[in-house]
């Protein structure tokens, strides 16, 4: 009888460490990357990529957004390494971040967290005022180039610089096909409109 | 903007991607040519937004068909006419001939006034948009009496709220996220003009919502949208800089 038992717990166990097991694995596919990051960053196991919901000082934990109802809880202590803020509470919501962490999916400890900094361009990738009025002037087809307005289109309609076709940044992916050149070494020059 | 593009761009395997990083502002500001297009002066008339419309054209051809609004000044005459123009400099002038006439487009512009544009395509585009033109004798003479626009909140009672918050009244800033983190307006609620869409749900519906951003045009982009989807909204059409203690300073544009 005891052995029975005893035979029935060791079953019982296995069982439930099969089911746990899998329960880990289907927690591990958990996503690391919020979509829009992907454009510019791959997938990686121990980095999460995504929006800031909220830190708790109470339980030391940073809460970021990674889906639509996807969300780390991760913890963190006093050696969390922080760039692109001067402390954790001054980020504000919704800001993108990504935090580097140890351990696993289900308790990740933040070993570094960087705030998105603001976009950067190559200096050779630059075009000058002088350099765009020359272009201007020349004209898409003598100067070989395309030029696209990133702002929304109710802005380009009421002022654009001569020549400018309208892209919408945040209907890139829907529209580039339609508005973008077939050739992919042909120049194409972006602007947008700075302070809004 | 532009920079998150062009990287898009070289994801999609552009292989000679630029930014003009002085952007549109800078371009105006250095007395470039700026066109605009037909939909741009259509919303002016729809929303009844006070505007300078100049036919260059000789009045001859112009009486054939010329765009509703539009007050006769030949280009051979324009540069004597300075006199004729709204003393606000911020009007938006929009001038059309048969062909880009920058050398008109310069002398406007040269007279100060920044919100000038050469009408893309002319009146051809103008009708082609659908839109109607008229025959018959145009008009002489400008009148220029500037409106606020649609849903436009005066500053003064925008202040007021600002300073002793009002019980049926939010003020929603729509700048963001970094931008808003250099410093808020006490009280106020931030939720950027870009996921505006997807957070509806978080503002109530018995609240008039106030809009500001930091010059007022994606304020009154985010009203539209709230105007749209039901709520009670106004917005702050000016340019507002917002300190960290959330002292701001508000001035007319």
């Amino acid at each position: 009888m005891v052995i029975k038992r005893l035979r029935l717990f060791v079953v019982s166990s296995v069982l439930a460490m099969v089911l746990l097991g899998t329960a880990g694995l289907s927690f591990a596919e958990k996503p690391t990357v919020l979509a829009p990051c992907k454009q510019c960053h791959q997938p990686e196991k121990d980095l999460v990529r995504g929006t800031l919901v909220s830190v708790s000082e109470k339980f030391k934990t940073i809460n970021v957004q990674v889906g639509q109802k996807l969300v780390w809880i991760i913890n963190y202590g006093e050696d969390l390494k922080i760039t692109g803020a001067d402390k954790l509470l001054s980020i504000s919501k919704d800001k993108e971040i990504g935090i580097r962490f140890t351990g696993d999916e289900k308790k990740p400890y933040a070993v570094s967290l960087a705030v998105k900094p603001p976009a950067k361009v190559a200096p050779d990738k630059l075009v000058t005022a002088e350099e765009m009025s020359r272009l201007m002037a020349m004209g898409p087809e003598k100067g070989g180039y395309l030029l696209v307005d990133s702002r929304p289109k109710p802005r380009f309609n009421e002022s654009h610089i001569p020549h400018a076709v309208s892209l919408d940044n945040t209907k890139f992916d829907e529209l580039k096909d339609k508005i973008l050149p077939k050739e992919k070494d042909k120049l194409i020059i972006f602007y947008c409109g700075g302070v809004t | 903007m532009s920079p998150e593009s062009a990287r898009r761009a070289e994801a999609a395997g552009y292989t000679k991607v630029k930014v003009f990083h002085d952007g549109l502002p800078a371009w105006k500001k250095a007395g470039n040519l700026v066109v605009s297009e037909p939909a741009a002066l259509k919303e002016l008339m729809d929303k009844d937004i006070a505007h300078v419309l100049i036919d260059l054209r000789d009045a001859k051809d112009a009486e054939k068909g010329f765009i509703p609004g539009a007050v006769s000044i030949t280009s051979k005459d324009l540069s004597a006419e300075k006199d004729r123009f709204p003393g606000d400099k911020s009007a938006p002038v929009i001038l059309y001939a048969d062909k880009l006439d920058e050398e008109a487009f310069r002398t406007v512009r040269g007279w100060g006034y920044g919100n000038t544009s050469l009408l893309n395509g002319s009146i051809a585009a103008w009708t082609k948009n659908g839109s109607k033109a008229e025959k018959g004798k145009l008009a002489t003479a400008i009148s220029y009496v500037p409106k606020p626009r649609p849903g436009e909140i005066a500053i003064e009672e925008f202040k007021a709220i600002a300073e002793k918050g009002s019980p049926d009244k939010i003020i929603l800033d729509v700048r963001e996220a970094d931008e808003a983190m250099n410093g808020m307006i006490r009280g106020a609620t931030n939720i950027p003009e870009s996921t505006i869409k997807n957070r509806l749900k978080e503002l109530p519906k018995d609240k008039e919502i106030i809009t500001h951003c930091a010059t007022g045009i994606r304020a009154e982009n985010v009203f539209e949208e709230l105007k749209e989807a039901g709520f009670k909204t106004r917005f702050l059409n000016a340019v507002i800089q917002v300190d960290k203690d959330g002292k701001y300073e508000i001035t007319k544009k």
